[in-house]
């Protein structure tokens, strides 16, 4: 027996926010970010009178269509092109100090660091950072709890050494 | 490394990844727009339904935003007139009850007790003539010789005080800001611009005040090949209205709507509005005499400027106002005293209280004014004759 399904509006203001910084974390790119968690939410609106809560919870249900959007705006673009494109959007460091107060944003670099590691561990990590619970992110990527829980731990350690390097 | 200070390190990294994914939010207004995008891709039924649900449900604690939205939509599904009344954020006319619509500052608003003297509007010899729409039917322009003026309208004012409002003059920082907010890069600083900004389908730029021109501060979006054309399905309002929502540069404050589709580009001019207790929405015109507030520019079904005030915050202060007599006497003062029959005779005969800038240096000022209009015959020609005059009280401007 599934809880009653809360009102659009609610779960739209309430995982905004969350939808965002996980899809954010997968492009690396704000305008594409913004891009992707619009269809996200466009999706949802067009689907939520077929959601059924006893299925999968609220967050679990909307952030399965965010990873499809995701991956279609992968799909779509390509990742070459993607990086292509997030490079020319980019300021350049000197001349643009938009761009500089936005690097002194703390954790910036590091969602960067996330937005390239694999797939599976890229989702891994930005899914359970965003509030999902084990359970809810292996019945996204397709596996148990404990596998959720050994790829996350995976990743964790991979983003570690990613950031060592980097400070090396 | 020890395992333990592996796990202390693992720990640590888990705490910055939670930090990150809580401090990473999209920018201000885009939670609004996205809602209001989704709204207007529903049937309108199923907005009906929704929206009326919500007023039933009124006393549910219920989302700011969506529920604004909500009732925005609702009021654009069956708000019958408001369009041909003119916009769709705050429209009205002149005296249309909006007193007490200014018991609180807006956002980016506070009151002040006096700023002192003000300084005085200089008017330019007159307003230019206004764009086709705005006038009267045949009116073609305003005569430029010397008239002689009679008042045959009626002119009552219900308020004794008026809001001037004064704004500081933007800077760089200011400007690269706003460019910020809707996701554009500093790419340099031409003359006479605070910064000029690229986006992956615009260019903007955005300057300042200028004085000599009494322009305020302004914004101009280029359009750049990328933008995608605009659906003009609902008309280029419509068209206007979708892209300034998509940029976060839907008015904050109120304005009517002009469309002008007698040339390429068709321009929609979201005129702004001052509220004034008492008298109600009046007029913000610029040196020509013209409505102002934001342009949009629509060819073959792009939008190919965008223009409009940059936002800035204002303080504001209520000051004395003339008298509609003394407003009318002043007015009327203008004429010319050749007794010559060759002088032409207009009969002013409508009278409005409008905005004007003034700029100041580091501050300058939005003022109230009187603009009192006419028309008459010259050579087979129809001509409007426009008065303007200093709406503030002579001992309260310098």
């Amino acid at each position: 027996m599934g809880i009653e399904r809360p009102p659009f509006e609610d779960m739209y203001r309430e995982y905004l926010g969350r939808v965002y910084a996980y899809v954010r974390a997968q492009v690396g790119s704000s305008a594409d970010a913004e891009d992707v968690t619009a269809q996200v939410f466009m999706n949802a609106y067009q689907a939520y009178e077929r959601f059924e809560t006893r299925h999968a919870t609220p967050a679990a249900w909307l952030f399965r269509i965010a990873r499809n959007a995701t991956l279609d705006h992968f799909r779509a673009q390509g990742r070459r092109d993607r990086l292509q494109r997030t490079i020319e959007r980019e300021p350049q460091a000197e001349d643009d100090p938009a761009g500089r107060a936005e690097e002194r944003i703390q954790y910036r670099a590091l969602l960067a660091r996330v937005a390239e590691l694999p797939e599976r561990q890229r989702d891994a990590i930005s899914l359970r950072h965003s509030g999902l619970s084990f359970d809810e992110v292996g019945t996204l990527l397709g596996c148990s709890e404990d596998a959720a829980k050994m790829l996350y731990h995976r990743a964790l350690k991979a983003l570690r050494e990613t950031v060592q390097k980097e400070s090396v | 490394m020890s395992e333990n200070g592996q796990e202390l390190e693992l720990e640590a990294l888990e705490r910055q990844l939670d930090d990150a994914f809580e401090t990473t939010r999209p920018r201000a207004g885009f939670e609004d727009e996205l809602w209001l995008r989704m709204q207007s891709s529903r049937p309108a039924p199923r907005r009906l339904r929704d929206a009326f649900a919500g007023l039933w449900n009124g006393v549910r604690a219920v989302p700011a935003v969506p529920a604004a939205a909500t009732a925005l939509v609702l009021i654009v599904a069956v708000g019958v007139g408001v369009f041909t009344l003119g916009g769709l954020g705050h429209p009205g006319g002149a005296g249309s009850g909006a007193a007490g619509r200014l018991s609180a500052p807006n956002a980016g608003q506070s009151f002040a007790e006096s700023f002192g003297k003000v300084p005085t509007p200089v008017f330019n010899g007159g307003p230019k003539p206004t764009t086709p729409q705005q006038t009267t039917a045949p009116a073609t322009g305003d005569f430029p010789g010397p008239v002689r003026l009679q008042w045959t309208g009626t002119f009552t004012l219900n308020t004794t005080t008026a809001p001037v409002y004064r704004y500081h003059e933007p800077s760089a920082a200011d400007s690269d800001q706003f460019a910020s907010a809707l996701g554009a890069v500093l790419r340099g600083r031409p003359d006479g611009f605070l910064g000029m900004y690229s986006a992956a389908d615009y260019t903007l730029k955005v300057r300042g005040t200028i004085a000599s021109a009494q322009s305020s501060p302004a914004y101009f979006i280029l359009s750049g090949p990328n933008l995608p054309a605009s659906d003009t399905a609902g008309g280029p309002q419509a068209a206007a209205d979708v892209f300034l929502a998509q940029h976060s540069l839907v008015p904050q404050w109120p304005y009517t709507v002009a469309v002008d589709t007698t040339s390429d580009p068709v321009k929609v001019v979201y005129e702004r509005q001052f509220q004034v207790i008492g008298y109600g929405p009046a007029y913000l015109l610029n040196s020509n005499g013209d409505h102002y507030g934001i342009e949009v520019d629509l060819s073959a079904n792009r939008v190919v400027l965008a223009s409009g005030m940059l936002p800035v915050n204002f303080d504001i202060a209520n000051y004395n106002l003339v008298s509609s007599a003394d407003a009318i006497n002043a007015a009327l003062a203008t004429s010319s005293t050749a007794a010559s029959p060759a002088v032409p005779l207009v009969q002013l005969n409508h009278a409005e209280m409008v905005y004007v800038l003034v700029p100041a240096g580091d501050h300058s000022f939005y003022e109230p004014a009187y603009l009192f209009t006419g028309t008459l015959q010259s050579g087979g020609q129809s001509y409007t004759k426009r008065v303007l005059i200093p709406a503030i009280d002579p001992t309260q401007r310098s």
